[in-house]
């Protein structure tokens, strides 16, 4: 029997357990967050002003891709649906902070009195997520219950919908035109405090009773459903959370780039986070980061060369499509070669224990060190 | 009474294109459980090989035709032939995911080689004429829409249920090792299974050039979501709840439109969409199917 065998009935010993898990999933988090803070630093020392830009882009994805992974990662149910909730926390900042006398002029016929009022921006914030959330808890009553594709079907439903609700209500959204004028109050240091934020909370509800949960039954739905475990309120609580994350996402965006337009929460968004989750790995928050920064600079090198580069006297052809060409071709060889990406199974933290553990053993060659409970037996049971 | 006439006409012709496109799909579920996310990009490739055909110089309706459908059925081969076999036996996560993918990079190649704007073809646009049936007017295309896709159903049926190759796909829809076992080849099952939904994708093709006219990268896409959700609303899996699935879907969609105001009418799909997502709440499964246990063994 393992060293760490506790009897059920020892409470002292398994909150000490649980409060150890939950600091070593912190401590792993903030590892994960560690080169992501680092970029970040450097970008704002160093980097001229578009980078600075595109830097800002990918912190908005790899929260996107975050809250992807909380809830594609944790259920294994695709979801192709983020785009909606990055609009909605997006546009909501955008009609409720815009300063009144913008929205005069760019929404002068708002419903429900809106170009009349004006708050001020962390209390948008704060309304931002509220809606995303209320439209996520309405949605994911239907998400959660349907089956696995039928949920992916429905996401992808929601994601019309919402877009042709952008669209259509020119009174509110101002349709395919670009709502301006939203007050530009973030920086890259915001972003970069979001980020190492929702980091810490995917590992967190990763490694949470809910997270477990919720990966158990994406192994095997009967045998968790025999186990007690209530599939449909874990997939619904993982939506809304998930959702939340696109919205904050959203809301950053918009309060960094000061004027928003519909196409940005369309197909491209979902494209591009879905690859990026789906190269760097779904079931892992490392895989998740890794695979947003590697994305985000293949996808600049890309348009770059999709708008045409001159080499010399040589301009080469502007080559639309290319980028959305690469982002399929990332998800269909990933899918075929790698599916479980390239951070399949362990994180940095616990595959770093993991090799650590290893040279140990090596070195004083008493067998397997009982390291822990988890890691260890759990990497060797597999 | 013309009225309600023309949109119960209106209603069937949109359901029965919704019914054909959902039957491809649902034939290719029931086999692999794999969502073919790249269906549109089926219809899309016939749409394409029709109007390279007008570019070589085929000039007639009759002769375009066919081979918008071989197109289909060829595409359709090609795509299970090139990015569905390796991940045959993945889950069903997987095989979705590689779908959209393949779906994203065809749309992209098609803007890449041919061209990311709208390119007519009209050569079939002849068949869109409105012709008196009594003293109600229809439009010719409904019609001979109409009489395809019932044609095409009960030629499906009947190879189902009376060719060799139609048992085999029928078995491996209940149970795949057991027809490999009875020495029929799983490449051949499949690969007839793709086939056959091309074919249908490829008739789809058709009609929704002749009523559109003209044809661009993503034009399969939209379609092709609103079949998903009517093989949702039959109960994915089955050929009759995608018929099912698909007819309900058209008649919802034309009542819905005929209900709304004017100026709301591009919430027409927001709304079909919701009344969808009350159903599926009420009937997770679909709404023929019985509800099944989890760890039911008998389908």
């Amino acid at each position: 029997m393992p060293a760490q065998a506790r009897l059920p009935g020892d409470k002292a010993a398994n909150k000490a357990a649980a409060s150890t898990a939950l600091l070593r999933s912190l401590a792993g988090g903030l590892l994960i967050a560690l080169p992501v803070v680092a970029i970040g630093l450097l970008v704002m020392a160093f980097a001229p002003a578009y980078l600075v830009r595109i830097a800002f882009a990918a912190y908005v994805n790899l929260l996107i891709v975050l809250g992807l992974q909380i809830f594609m990662g944790n259920s294994m149910v695709a979801n192709l649906g983020q785009g909606a909730f990055v609009g909605i926390g997006a546009y909501t900042v955008a009609i409720l902070a815009t300063p009144i006398a913008m929205k005069k002029m760019s929404i002068p016929n708002a419903p429900f009195g809106l170009s009349h009022i004006a708050i001020d921006p962390l209390a948008a914030a704060g309304a931002g997520l509220g809606i995303a959330g209320i439209v996520a808890l309405l949605t994911g009553f239907v998400v959660a219950r349907v089956s696995g594709e039928a949920a992916t079907i429905l996401t992808f439903s929601l994601l019309m919908i919402v877009h042709s609700v952008f669209i259509h209500w020119t009174d509110l959204f101002k349709g395919a035109q670009a709502f301006f004028g939203i007050p530009q109050v973030v920086s890259l240091q915001t972003a970069i405090a979001l980020s190492v934020a929702g980091i810490l909370l995917a590992r967190l509800f990763k490694d949470s009773r809910v997270g477990l949960q919720l990966r158990a039954s994406a192994e095997s739905l009967l045998a968790a459903r025999a186990f007690g475990v209530d599939v449909v309120r874990l997939r619904l609580i993982a939506w809304v959370v998930g959702a939340l994350f696109c919205a904050a996402g959203g809301i950053l965006y918009a309060y960094f780039m000061g004027t928003i337009n519909a196409r940005a929460f369309h197909f491209e968004l979902v494209l591009t986070t879905l690859a990026m989750l789906i190269l760097g790995g779904l079931r892992t928050v490392s895989g998740a980061v890794v695979g947003c920064a590697l994305l985000s600079i293949l996808l600049e090198a890309i348009r770059t060369l999709e708008n045409g580069i001159t080499i010399g006297d040589w301009q080469t052809p502007p080559l639309l499509g290319l980028s959305g060409l690469a982002m399929g071709g990332v998800i269909v060889f990933s899918m075929i070669f790698r599916p479980k990406g390239m951070i399949p199974r362990l994180e940095f933290d616990e595959a770093l224990r993991h090799w650590w553990g290893r040279r140990r053993s090596a070195g004083t060659q008493t067998g397997p060190e009982t390291d822990s409970t988890s890691d260890g037996e759990a990497s060797k049971a597999r | 009474m013309d009225y309600a006439i023309q949109q119960f006409v209106n209603a069937l012709a949109f359901g029965a294109e919704y019914a054909l496109i959902a039957l491809g799909l649902a034939l290719v579920y029931s086999i692999m459980n794999l969502m073919n996310f790249a269906h549109g990009e089926i219809i899309a490739s016939a749409g394409y090989s029709m109007y390279l055909a007008i570019l070589i110089g085929f000039d007639s309706p009759w002769l375009v035709a066919p081979i918008a459908v071989a197109a289909g059925a060829l595409a359709a081969m090609l795509f299970e032939r090139i990015a569905f076999r390796p991940v045959r036996h993945a889950p069903a996560t997987t095989g979705l995911l590689t779908a959209f993918g393949v779906s994203i990079v065809v749309q992209n190649l098609f803007t890449l080689l041919v061209s990311p704007r709208p390119r007519a073809v009209p050569v079939l646009t002849g068949l869109n004429q409105t012709i008196f049936i009594g003293p109600y007017a229809i439009s010719s295309l409904q019609l001979l829409e109409l009489l395809t896709v019932a044609v095409a159903i009960t030629g499906l049926v009947l190879f189902l249920k009376r060719s060799t190759l139609g048992l085999a796909i029928r078995a491996a829809t209940r149970e795949f090792s057991t027809v490999r076992l009875m020495g029929v080849r799983a490449n051949r099952v499949i690969a007839a299974a793709f086939a056959l939904s091309g074919l249908l994708a490829g008739i789809a093709a058709i009609f929704i050039v002749a009523r559109r006219g003209s044809i661009d990268p993503d034009f399969g896409f939209q379609p092709v979501i609103k079949a998903f959700v009517a093989c949702v609303l039959g109960g994915f899996g089955s050929l009759g709840g995608a018929v099912f699935g698909g007819m309900l879907l058209g008649f919802l969609d034309v009542a819905i439109v005929i209900l709304l105001p004017q100026d709301m009418g591009g919430l027409s799909d927001a709304i079909t969409y919701s009344i969808i997502a009350a159903l599926l709440v009420w009937r997770p499964d679909g709404l023929l199917t019985r509800r099944i246990e989890l760890g039911d063994k008998e389908i």
